[in-house]
């Protein structure tokens, strides 16, 4: 199966216990379900909001994917890769699907300015892996040429088509691309992903 | 019959990206279905894009978990696939306490992990006062979080576990959390020590949760430590450290 990342298996446990949670959550254990949103609402939200920039519309689709892991956690399969990547393929494919509505498009132009005050992580493990994680990315981002990083940034957190990426960077379609794909084959590798 | 554009295998990064339009995708996903290089590099690329997801985490607003519960209360699943070996899965969830930061700590650490909350130099936790404690340390999470030079770091611990901190100079304040501790015989506890120029002092004694391992601290009041350590001693705790550092973690501010 598919590491979290790889080399640095710190996570390993966690991984397990998402998996196994969800497996409990397949049966209708609300005791699990609390775990699993434990884990993932963070990210879930999180990826949404960047996405969608509209804290009332990432806090829609949070709920909606949420539900939607309990709904269908019968139908995850482990073959094709970790609960959280998942839940989160799941999250963020609902984010764009917004963006590209109109009705979203013309609410994204009018962006909520700024978030209310917001509750913390309750979890300092948590906390301290989203931290981890963050600067992870970071150094990682940083590594690939500026194109490949323009198009993986403008395409995961911009959610625009490569089409769209490639006029916004006067590049071309297939070189776009390919950018896209060899940037995340770098970030894989040096976030050490399926080791 | 449309000719399969030789190109098509350079989309995994557009399709993991969800950058396809609707037609491409559709195209892509026939595609996969007989390409299994693409659907292990669609995979790789996928659990890449998750780790993107996760470096955007944000704390959801509280509102949203009451929400969730109300609506899968009514949602009815799909059934579960029973496999002929299913994964042995632990009787997690019952049981537990329900106080929210310590079902919270519990989940986010390993699994059986308990975890108690000190605050350093301020008071030590007291089971009578752990609400008031949880909320004056989702205060200082809060503010921890929000700091700008709030940075992360972790190490492994030599006996066994992993030590992480999320520190702000400004905030002086740093969440220290050690995950999968070994469990010590009685008689013995896990210490934390705040090691810098001027010195060596206690971090206190790490609370030790129902199975013998323990969980997270958040300590104000920096000072000059460069360097968070943890060692075996009796319990109760030494005034200075009385054996090898089994973990050496740099304050990442």
């Amino acid at each position: 199966m598919l590491g979290r990342s790889g080399p640095k298996s710190d996570t390993a446990e966690a991984v397990a216990t998402l998996e196994s949670c969800l497996h409990q959550v397949a049966l209708g254990d609300r005791g699990a379900f609390d775990t699993v949103y434990q884990q993932l609402a963070g990210p879930v939200y999180g990826v949404a909001r960047r996405v969608l920039r509209d804290p009332a519309q990432a806090e829609e689709v949070a709920q909606e994917v949420l539900v939607e892991i309990w709904r269908t956690a019968g139908r995850y399969d482990p073959a094709r890769g970790t609960v959280r990547a998942w839940a989160l393929t799941m999250a963020h494919a609902r984010a764009v699907d917004r963006v590209r509505s109109v009705d979203a498009s013309n609410r994204r132009e009018a962006r909520v300015a700024e978030m209310m005050t917001e509750p913390p992580f309750d979890d300092v493990v948590e906390a301290v892996e989203a931290h981890l994680d963050r600067q992870r990315v970071r150094h990682c981002l940083e590594t690939l040429t500026d194109l490949q990083r323009q198009s993986v940034t403008l395409a995961y957190y911009g959610g625009y088509t490569y089409a769209q990426v490639a006029r916004l960077l006067e590049t071309p379609l297939g070189t776009v691309k390919t950018r896209l794909r060899d940037g995340l084959a770098r970030l894989r590798d040096c976030l050490g992903v399926g080791a | 019959m449309t000719a399969i554009d030789p190109e098509i295998h350079a989309l995994t990064g557009a399709y993991a990206a969800h950058a396809l339009e609707p037609a491409e995708q559709a195209a892509f996903e026939r595609h996969l279905e007989r390409c299994p290089t693409c659907r292990q590099e669609v995979a790789e690329l996928r659990e890449t894009a998750a780790l993107l997801a996760s470096a955007a985490a944000e704390p959801p607003p509280a509102r949203l978990k009451a929400a969730v519960d109300a609506q899968i209360a009514v949602t009815r699943q799909v059934p579960p696939i029973v496999t002929a070996t299913p994964a042995p899965a632990p009787d997690r969830g019952a049981g537990r306490p329900r106080r929210r930061w310590v079902t919270a700590l519990g989940w986010g650490l390993a699994t059986g992990l308990a975890a108690t909350v000190a605050v350093l130099g301020v008071r030590v936790a007291d089971q009578q006062n752990q609400l008031d404690q949880a909320n004056q340390r989702d205060a200082a999470m809060a503010a921890l979080l929000a700091a700008p030079d709030t940075r992360a770091d972790s190490v492994p611990v030599s006996t066994g576990g992993k030590g992480m901190v999320l520190a702000s100079r400004s905030h002086d304040e740093a969440a220290i959390a050690i995950n999968g501790l070994t469990k010590l015989p009685a008689g013995q506890a896990y210490q934390l020590w705040m090691i810098g120029p001027s010195g060596t002092r206690s971090g206190g004694v790490l609370p030790t949760g129902d199975n013998g391992t323990a969980g997270s601290v958040l300590a104000r009041g920096l000072g000059d430590a460069r360097t968070i350590g943890l060692t075996i001693e009796p319990s109760g705790g030494s005034a200075q450290p009385t054996t090898t550092p089994i973990m050496l973690l740099p304050m990442p501010v």
